[in-house]
């Protein structure tokens, strides 16, 4: 990047080399998860990708010109992080928010990792804000002092006596003001990094970024189709592959019959894959032409591999019951065991939960060009995680690091689905780009999308709780057979977790309220499908059954759901707050004609939601209509209100969507769906009004992205059962099951 | 040779004559603001004018389009300020963005035949686009909006 700033005046004298150093030059952050790790020097006109030289990420650049560019380090899949992130330092360091650049790191660089997953580069979780909050912070807070130490000394007057406006630093005393590009090309000989702790950072008060609404960075580029993600790469001498994609997992192909596919106009190769057969073309169209052609003979299907998935949600049922299955306790709290047996009555049920693939709307794509020697290459490719991302490419051509540059494009939606510590997408482009000695972009159909698709597993969970004579809670056990699914999609981290499994489990610890008695348990059964997490990861199923099963009690204690619920939230005000505000939103006593409401209470991770559904049922079909749908949520400090709504409406039609109609089936392991007509999504017509109240705190931003979902089914279900007396207990809530929950 | 009007541009190409025009768009002529998702018409990720009507490219052939004129997000309007494209900012409609070419294009369509459509018009007329994020109430809104000021 080019910098255009006017010189200041004392470099134009004549100059000795250290001298050209101290002052035309950018002023650069490096920062770790403490804050500051170091401050520098760099020449304006290198890019921060180039600043890796000295083996530095420069998180913070003030060039001369008073631009200041911030680093990126998670990736943005449409919530809204390449904004928020950003302007958490920003705040801080009082930064002209137009002056702001944000660049994304394209590195696996861990020195500014998220601290949520062990420093790696993972955007996951809703943990963006979360977890880089603290360091954001300080960072900004530090790089503001220095900036603030250095206008002082040139003035010669005490630091305590100078203070900041966006972008500048003040003294009011001799009405002089120094821009921060200015700073920057002082000399500045002290570039040690100042102390700074909370208590040094602003109040809320005086917050001028954070809480405000500021328009999203991507939002124009995106309402113009000016946004580039993977798939619209184009580089030049560029090749399109397809791939046909073995249909049963670990299935190869015995033998290929592809000289019709060779004969499509542009068709130059076919190749054999480590799990699939690529068809390289000119275009794309002759590649995907040219898969569709392929015959191949897959042979090699393995026992657990070819699975139906009836049949696995009723072996995961059945090891709900077996004592000798393998279990690992999730959370556990006081003695459940003895809490149920000294109760008065004991209620039990049991909830079931189908596979459920991503459907982003963005298939896998990646951009690959391998260099001559095979041993680097230039990747294009969307991803949660530039470390994982960078493995995959430095393991397939047996490299390092240094030797891959990385492009992290913006997703089109992603919800969980490039995870994954090994990413197919990717090294098949590579293997492609590497054989044929050119670029290749690789393109999913939303065919292969949805057959290889990375599913949220399917679940089989039991419920047991005891009352009292009095209708008060007395233990509370949460059974979850479903696999794991780190043990899939990371390998490596489930060497560091095990048995714990944070992405099948995720919810079962109701952590909201302040159970006494209470055990959450894993039972981890065989895995049958490819996995990865999804959104809500495990509480957008073990909410729904421990929200459902909260009804099924409330019923049984002979109390209104949302009373039963209160005197459970005691010792969580802020959540009972939550549930007070959503009633009076949903005029909850209200008694209706043709609809019912359901109330549910959950959340994700520290996040907490109270949601109230309002259905209609058309009985003849089993259709239910979701008609309305309120909810108040408290995630801690917001930083960007506006964006926050945004995620948490659309965490709710995610949460409808899976909750009305999202299923995958298995068929000899292979899934029987392929595109969005037979694996539906909620559409516009589909969709309710959805109204959102976000609680005002300071506490501690706890993550916006998830917390829509996890409430949504149970709030359908116990709309149901207050419409017709019947439970669904199986989701999702297809018209076959609804019909025969009626019958 | 097969001959397009593209966003008011004659252009030729020598793709095969039954190529979807979605491909011919994007990977031809490097307009990749319009988007492919399903290639069955089932997302509208890639929808585009032709003669006016919303349509899907990745069901129209090449050879169908002798003497159509074809408009593509790139085209609707001169610097992207499109009063649909305004109103989208002001509302912060895009989450991931990539279904919101496809969206604003139908929805350009839509205040066409109907200047102040009300939320159910708007929902039922835009409900061959999906949204994965569940941007839909924002974009009833962002339609509201432009209508008012068209
Ligand atoms: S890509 Fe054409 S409708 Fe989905
Ligand atoms: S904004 Fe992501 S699919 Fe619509």
């Amino acid at each position: 990047m080019q910098n255009p700033s006017a010189t200041p005046p004392e470099a134009l004298a004549p100059l000795t080399r250290r001298r050209f150093l101290q002052s035309a030059s950018a002023l650069t952050f490096a920062i770790g998860s403490a804050g500051l790790v170091t401050v520098s020097r760099a020449g304006a006109s290198e890019t921060t990708q180039e600043d890796a030289g000295t083996e530095i990420t420069a998180w913070v650049r003030i060039d001369t010109d008073d631009r200041v560019h911030l680093v990126f380090p998670s990736t943005e899949m449409g919530q809204g992080s390449s904004t928020a992130l950003p302007l958490i330092l920003a705040e801080e360091l009082d930064a002209d928010w137009d002056k702001v650049e944000i660049d994304q790191l394209d590195r696996d660089d861990r020195s500014f990792g998220n601290p949520i997953f062990g420093n790696i580069l993972y955007t996951a979780g809703s943990t963006a804000v979360y977890g880089y909050f603290d360091s954001l912070r300080i960072a900004g807070a530090q790089a503001r002092r220095i900036l603030m130490r250095a206008a002082a000394r040139s003035w010669d007057v005490p630091v305590a006596e100078v203070t900041t406006e966006p972008g500048a630093v003040l003294h009011e005393a001799s009405a002089r003001r120094m821009s921060f590009g200015e700073i920057a090309a002082l000399p500045i000989d002290d570039l040690s990094v100042p102390e700074v702790t909370e208590a040094d950072l602003k109040p809320a008060s005086s917050f001028r970024l954070i809480g405000s609404d500021l328009p999203r960075r991507d939002i124009p580029a995106k309402s113009t189709g000016r946004e580039t993600y993977a798939i619209d790469v184009q580089v030049p001498d560029m090749l399109f592959a397809a791939v046909l994609r073995a249909p049963v997992e670990g299935v190869s192909a015995a033998g290929i019959e592809d000289s019709e596919s060779l004969a499509v106009p542009g068709v130059l190769r076919v190749l054999t894959l480590p799990e699939g057969i690529a068809v390289v073309a000119e275009r794309l169209e002759a590649a995907l032409a040219g898969k569709d052609r392929l015959q191949v003979d897959w042979t090699g299907a393995t026992g657990v591999l070819a699975s139906d998935s009836e049949a696995t949600l009723s072996d995961y049922s059945a090891a709900l019951k077996n004592p000798t299955a393998e279990r690992a306790v999730w959370s556990e709290t006081g003695d459940a065991d003895r809490a149920i047996a000294a109760a008065d009555r004991i209620v039990e049920a049991e909830y079931l939960s189908d596979y459920a693939y991503h459907a982003q709307i963005e298939p896998m794509a990646a951009v690959a060009s391998v260099d001559p020697d095979g041993l680097g290459a230039e990747v294009w490719v969307g991803t949660q995680t530039q470390t994982w991302t960078t493995r995959t490419i430095t393991e397939t051509l047996g490299t390092t690091a240094d030797r891959v540059r990385l492009h992290a494009m913006t997703m089109g939606g992603s919800f969980g689905r490039r995870t994954a510590l090994q990413q197919e997408y990717v090294s098949d482009a590579l293997l492609i780009s590497k054989e044929m000695g050119r670029p290749v972009k690789l393109i999913w159909t939303r065919e292969d999308d949805v057959k290889n698709g990375r599913l949220r597993p399917a679940a089989a969970q039991r419920l047991r709780a005891g009352l009292t004579a009095d209708g008060a809670l007395s233990g509370w056990e949460h059974r979850v057979a479903t696999p794991s699914v780190i043990a899939y999609f990371n390998a490596l981290r489930w060497e560091q977790v095990r048995p714990k499994d944070i992405v099948s489990m995720r919810g079962s610890e109701s952590q909201f309220y302040g159970f006494a008695d209470m055990r959450a348990e894993h039972v981890l059964t065989g895995r049958h499908a490819r996995l990865a997490p999804w959104r809500g990861i495990g509480a957008s199923y073990t909410s729904f059954a421990a929200e459902a099963f909260m009804d099924e009690l409330a019923l049984e204690a002979r109390s209104n759901p949302i009373d039963f619920r209160m005197a459970l939230l005691a010792s969580n005000p802020r959540g009972q707050r939550l549930l007070k505000r959503v009633a009076e939103m949903a005029d909850w006593s209200r008694p209706r004609d043709q609809t019912a409401l359901g109330v549910s209470f959950a959340g994700y991770g520290d996040s907490m939601a109270a949601g109230i559904a309002e259905i209609a049922l058309e009985r003849e079909s089993g259709i239910i209509t979701v008609q309305r749908f309120w909810t108040a949520v408290d995630a801690g400090l917001i930083v960007s209100p506006d964006n926050a709504l945004a995620q948490i409406e659309g965490g709710i039609v995610f949460g409808l969507s899976s909750s009305l109609k999202e299923r995958i089936t298995i068929s000899g392991g292979e899934v029987e769906q392929s595109n969005y007509y037979d694996y539906e999504i909620l559409r516009a017509n589909e969709v309710p009004e959805i109204e959102i109240h976000l609680e005002r705190s300071e506490a501690r931003p706890t993550g916006i992205g998830e917390v829509g979902t996890p409430m949504v089914a149970a709030a359908v279900a116990n709309a149901f059962h207050a419409l017709t007396g019947k439970r669904l207990r199986h989701l999702p809530f297809i018209p076959d099951r609804v019909q025969a929950a009626l019958a | 040779m097969i001959r397009l009007n593209v966003n008011d541009e004659e252009i030729e190409t020598d793709a095969e004559p039954d190529t979807a025009l979605l491909w011919v768009l994007r990977e031809h002529l490097g307009l990749t603001g319009t988007k492919f998702g399903c290639g069955a018409g089932m997302c509208g990720a890639c929808t585009v004018h032709i003669d006016g009507v919303p349509s899907f490219s990745c069901l129209t052939s090449i050879d169908s389009l002798e003497g159509a004129k074809v408009t593509t997000i790139e085209g609707l309007s001169p610097d992207g300020d499109h009063p649909l494209q305004r109103a989208w900012i002001a509302e912060q409609v895009p989450q991931c963005g990539y279904c919101q070419s496809g969206q604003i294009m139908r929805a350009a369509a839509l205040l066409e035949e109907n200047d102040s459509p009300e939320r159910a018009e708007i929902l039922d007329y835009m409900s061959p686009n999906l949204c994965r994020c569940g941007t839909y109430n924002r974009i009833v809104k962002a339609v509201q909006r432009a209508a008012r000021e068209v």
